[in-house]
């Protein structure tokens, strides 16, 4: 029987804020609990939650007070996370560290600060960066820094994996992909005892009828609204019998409305401004195919949302979305405005000829993504860093070549027996480059001494133990 | 060695009543005892000093001899007049050796630094504690009372709720010992009283608190040493266990949580 660990989620990024990568720590963990392992979150205060916190589902919550600079992300401060940090992982006698998001500064400082105390970590990236504006040297500078000396990442697409591997220096073999998943209950076709004023009808959509296109995104330049908004009034003058719903606030709804009111689409374009995401699926069900034009997009759950509602799907063939779906749910187009508008066009005539059986959908979604398998592979994960599998099991042996178990590599190195010692990390940290390198063995160093501080000024035997919340019976292993 | 982490004692007088006291003392034997005398007279000498250097530099008038040995000190305590006693007593302190060596070495600091270093040391030895002492008194069918000493570097008043005990407070400065502030919560106003965690510093703690009808805030038990979770848990089955002991309504969860031995560890 593999062992159980007790798991610490750390991101900047959970409740009551709304989100991708909020929902996929709070699934993620309350699978993990199912299956008998203990996890709390760490996050920073929000407006009205500070403090501990439990979920009703005995998942605790701590919310540090924190410095909140941007978007919910915290003040970067390398090294004023520790002392709580060090306090609530020993009270909660913690052996995973898993961070969450590339953009979370609690993150980066709970997995440096959890290498220093001699525990494993894991990181889960959720989007994917460019490689050449500002921002984005800088992030990648900081992630390099924090994922130098991690277990293992986790990615949520291969494009995603790629993406990190060239980004922060790593070797492939220590990224894992995990999708996303979605609470297939939670979408569902409309049934036909629901509200039998809208579609879908019980017979094949003749020539005449009308075809609902739906939009659900938030109206950003990545989320390729520039595209819609050049695309729908060519699909409509195309497509006479089409309408659009579009969901979402953002800086570029104002160009929507501009496109609206130059083309007279008022009655064909429906805009419904923000929405919360338990209404997503009752404005999904409104129609018939799901539009996704995002010019980037690490995994996209929300086409999955869309499959799994019933919605045949028209999404840009860029980033991780050719990995989300299988092909009979979808039509792909090339990131430009006339493909978008021909694969439109072959989707709304593959759905007139009936080619298309949207109603099976659901069910195929249903088996194809469940958070029960993420946490099943994200508990692999777990056991491959901490040695409870066998280093060949969890890596893959090499074909042929260098068979030396003994032999080193950044990897290898990691599972099991990984050294902790300082010099080991340094060694890591240092090839990170010429300057940086050296200002992260710095850093590192300065951690360390600060961990030391700690220890003497707040010894282990002052902090209480926390008694844990009753675990669940250990489910059997599906594999 | 004169304090310790802070340690529960439990006092059960009658099946209903229970005290439950938190303190740094650690147990009075003998060599703690005269170590503790010690301190005491180091600290009126220390605070005969500060006084008595305060004294010779603003108030004592050389033209003066010195008056003691015309009056005898027992005349005035039998007269009442203390003010002319304690001049005498000072006067005296000033002209014995030790005072005029305190006077000497003082001489070089200015008149401002010699006043505020003198008060300073003045207030230390007299409100300086060694110990801090809480307690929670639980009478079944009556209430709770808090008692806590309150911080030796706040003002030795205690805040009394109505403020008509004043005299009380400054005979606690009198004499100088630790003010106590109590407080009193009846049985129908507790709502519910419960172990909670928070961030303090740089730390989450566990903490008692008494949830009390119609306030806005709770009422945090041991408020200065803030025990750890084994006190605070055992004070917390001593509390449900005296107050709802036959309590149909309240018996079920004190029973369960009191049988598990600590909180939610019934498996694994």
């Amino acid at each position: 029987m593999a062992p159980t660990y007790n798991i610490a989620m750390v991101s900047d990024f959970f409740y009551p804020q709304p989100g991708g990568v909020e929902s996929h720590i709070y699934q993620l963990s309350t699978k993990l609990m199912d299956r008998g392992h203990k996890v709390i979150i760490i996050t920073h205060a929000y407006e009205g939650r500070t403090g501990v916190r439990y979920l009703t589902n005995g998942l605790k919550v701590y919310h540090v007070p924190f410095l909140v600079i941007f978007r919910s992300a915290t003040f970067p401060t390398v090294f004023s996370f520790f002392p709580i940090f060090r306090n609530i992982v020993l009270r909660e006698r913690i052996d995973i560290v898993h961070g969450h998001a590339s953009l979370s500064n609690f993150c980066h400082e709970a997995i440096l600060h959890a290498r220093t105390m001699g525990l494993r970590t894991v990181f889960t990236d959720h989007s994917l960066f460019g490689f050449a504006d500002a921002a984005s040297i800088l992030t990648n500078k900081l992630l390099k820094f924090t994922l130098s000396d991690v277990d293992h990442v986790i990615c949520v697409s291969h494009t995603c994996k790629e993406n990190t591997v060239l980004r922060a220096s790593l070797d492939p073999l220590m990224v894992s992909v995990i999708p996303n998943a979605v609470v297939a209950e939670n979408f569902k076709p409309l049934s036909p005892s629901e509200n039998p004023s809208y579609p879908p009808p019980a017979r094949p959509l003749g020539p005449h009828d009308i075809i609902t296109i739906v939009v659900i995104s938030r109206l950003f330049y990545n989320k390729g609204t520039d595209l819609l908004t050049a695309a729908i009034p060519r699909i409509l003058e195309n497509h006479p019998n089409t309408r659009f719903i579009i969901a979402g606030s953002g800086p570029k709804s104002i160009d929507l409305e501009q496109m609206i009111e130059q083309n007279v689409l008022q009655d064909r374009v429906e805009m419904l401004g923000p929405i919360r995401h338990e209404e997503v699926r009752d404005v999904m069900v409104r129609g018939h195919i799901y539009l996704h034009p995002s010019l980037t997009e690490a995994f996209g759950t929300v086409i999955v949302e869309a499959a799994s509602c019933g919605l045949y799907v028209v999404c840009t063939q860029v980033g991780g979305i050719p990995e989300v779906l299988p092909s009979h749910m979808t039509v792909f187009a090339k990131p430009e405005e006339d493909d978008l508008i021909t694969a439109t066009g072959k989707a709304i005539a593959a759905l007139r000829a009936n080619k298309v059986r949207t109603e099976l959908f659901h069910e195929q979604v249903k088996t194809m993504y469940s958070w029960e398998n993420v946490a099943v592979r994200t508990e692999r994960v777990y056991n491959g860093i901490c040695g409870a599998i066998s280093e060949g099991e969890f890596y893959g042996y090499y074909e042929g070549g260098n068979s030396n178990a003994n032999s080193w590599s950044a990897t290898r190195g990691r599972s099991g027996v990984q050294s902790f010692a300082l010099i080991d990390r340094l060694k890591r940290y240092y090839g990170c480059g010429i300057w940086a390198g050296k200002l992260f063995c710095l850093c590192v160093i300065v951690d360390y001494l600060l961990f030391l501080f700690l220890e003497l000024w707040f010894p282990r035997e002052g902090i209480d133990v926390c008694p844990d919340w009753p675990r669940k019976k250990r489910k059997d292993s599906r594999e | 060695m004169l304090t310790t982490a802070p340690h529960l004692y439990l006092r059960r007088p009658s099946p209903t009543t229970a005290e439950f006291t938190v303190t740094t003392c650690p147990p009075l034997t003998i060599p703690l005892r005269i170590c503790l005398l010690t301190i005491s007279l180091l600290r009126a000498a220390i605070f005969a000093a500060a006084i008595t250097t305060i004294y010779s530099r603003f108030f004592h008038e050389p033209s003066h001899p010195s008056p003691i040995t015309s009056v005898p000190v027992a005349d005035l305590l039998y007269q009442g007049d203390l003010l002319l006693l304690a001049s005498h007593l000072l006067q005296a302190l000033h002209s014995s050796p030790p005072g005029q060596f305190l006077a000497s070495i003082t001489q070089p600091l200015s008149n401002s630094g010699l006043a505020v270093i003198a008060s300073v040391i003045t207030y230390f030895s007299l409100f300086t504690q060694l110990h801090t002492t809480e307690s929670l008194l639980v009478l079944r069918g009556l209430g709770i009372q808090t008692s806590t000493s309150s911080s030796s570097f706040s003002s030795p008043i205690p805040n009394t709720s109505d403020g008509s005990n004043r005299w009380r407070g400054w005979k606690w400065w009198f004499w100088g010992t630790t003010p106590t502030k109590t407080r009193f919560i009846p049985t129908e106003k507790i709502r519910d009283v419960l172990i909670n965690e928070a961030f303090r510093g740089f730390e989450v703690r566990y903490y008692l608190i008494v949830i009390v009808e119609g306030e806005e805030d709770i009422v945090v038990v041991f408020p200065r040493l803030l025990p750890g979770r084994k006190i605070v848990e055992e004070v917390w089955r001593g509390v449900r266990g005296c107050l709802y002991e036959g309590d149909p309504n309240h018996q079920s969860l004190g029973g369960s949580w009191g049988q598990t031995g600590t909180i939610g560890r019934k498996d694994n």
